[in-house]
């Protein structure tokens, strides 16, 4: 838990439980953050910066009204990751984002998270379009990009990570 | 959608308002941090950081319950710069920080919030003790500090892991002290 509550709309899927993220989390991150799978979301980090990391996402909620929540396995309770939107400053333009941990992976989790996510973005939020942003050598989250009907639109040049593919999604017309 | 982080006090003294950082902050916050003046708190940034930075400013808030404060005079919204109760991970221990914007600067205003936020720490988080992180170049926060009865603590750790991060560390008078 949060020592201040940050008013957030808490989705649910089959399997996952969306809810604000929570320095109750810090201890699976940093373990994420530590590893060289963390490379494709700026990783690796030190316990400082991933405590800022989840401080910024909890902002980023208030800059924008939308951001990344922390997913919940439903049976068990714990923390596999996040799923939700990402715009900051230097975005191209909005983007659904997920990370899972690594304990969570191969369960087809980060597909039902998406999915609720991009349903949230047409749905809720009116978006009229989406992208996502998978670095060149992530090739788990490019797959996962395909199976979300996703193609490559454009590459993204970042100040700092270099060039990004950007994938497109569906349009809300496309998927109705 | 709007999100808001309910809960943020508002403190009052005789001419300032403190109130929680919201999105109308955005702008000044990142001039700030884009400017050579931030250079003894982390800057300057780009544009970028800038901006994840004031967001995570905002997050702060919401893990530790406290945070900094935007300063804005009565009857104006206007932030002036930020001051408040500063503890992100890792931080040694919990300070009270105060930054201010250049239009800001020469009036005591940094002052009198300090002096409302070190009373926040002690009166109502139930702090024991507090502490300043100042670069040592940075003259006027020192001074500021020394005003407030804060004196150089050179046993105190600082924030990083070598003698480069070393910055001084300014001990604030304890609450019986005051």
């Amino acid at each position: 838990m949060n020592a201040l509550a940050l008013d957030i709309p808490l989705l649910e899927t089959e399997r996952l439980r969306f809810r604000m993220v929570s320095k109750d989390d810090f201890e699976e991150e940093r373990a994420f953050y530590a590893t060289d799978r963390s490379k494709g979301v700026g990783g690796p980090l030190d316990a400082r910066m991933v405590w800022r990391t989840l401080a910024f996402i909890m902002g980023h909620w208030v800059m924008h009204g939308y951001g990344l929540w922390g997913l919940e396995d439903k049976a068990t309770g714990r923390y596999v990751g996040r799923a939700g939107f990402l715009n900051p400053h230097d975005w191209p333009e909005p983007e659904i984002a997920w990370t899972l941990m690594e304990h969570a992976e191969g369960k087809g989790l980060a597909f039902e998270a998406a999915r609720a996510v991009r349903d949230f973005a047409y749905g809720t939020l009116g978006w009229t379009t989406a992208i996502s942003l998978v670095k060149a050598d992530n090739t788990r989250s490019a797959a996962l990009a395909e199976r979300l009907g996703c193609w490559r639109d454009s590459t993204f040049q970042h100040a700092t990570e270099g060039e990004v593919p950007v994938w497109r999604h569906p349009g809300p017309e496309a998927l109705a | 959608m709007t999100v808001e982080l309910s809960g943020i006090p508002v403190l009052e003294t005789e001419r300032l308002i403190l109130r929680g950082p919201n999105t109308h902050d955005e702008a000044g916050y990142v001039a700030f941090m884009m400017s050579e003046r931030s250079q003894y708190v982390g800057g300057p940034q780009n544009r970028f950081k800038a901006w994840r930075t004031f967001a995570m400013e905002i997050g702060h808030w919401a893990v530790r319950g406290y945070g900094m404060w935007a300063v804005t005079m009565k009857g104006d919204d206007t932030c002036l710069g930020y001051v408040g109760c500063w503890n992100p991970g890792g931080w040694p221990e919990p300070e009270l920080g105060w930054t201010l914007w250049p239009e800001a600067e020469g009036k005591s205003i940094g002052y009198e919030a300090a002096l409302a936020a070190r009373d926040y720490a002690y009166g109502t988080l139930g702090w024991k003790t507090a502490v300043s992180y100042i670069d040592f170049p940075n003259e006027r926060s020192i001074a500021l500090a020394k005003r407030m009865g804060c004196v150089l603590d050179e046993d105190a750790a600082w924030p990083g892991d070598t003698e480069e991060d070393r910055c001084a560390v300014y001990r604030h008078p304890a609450p019986e002290d005051l």
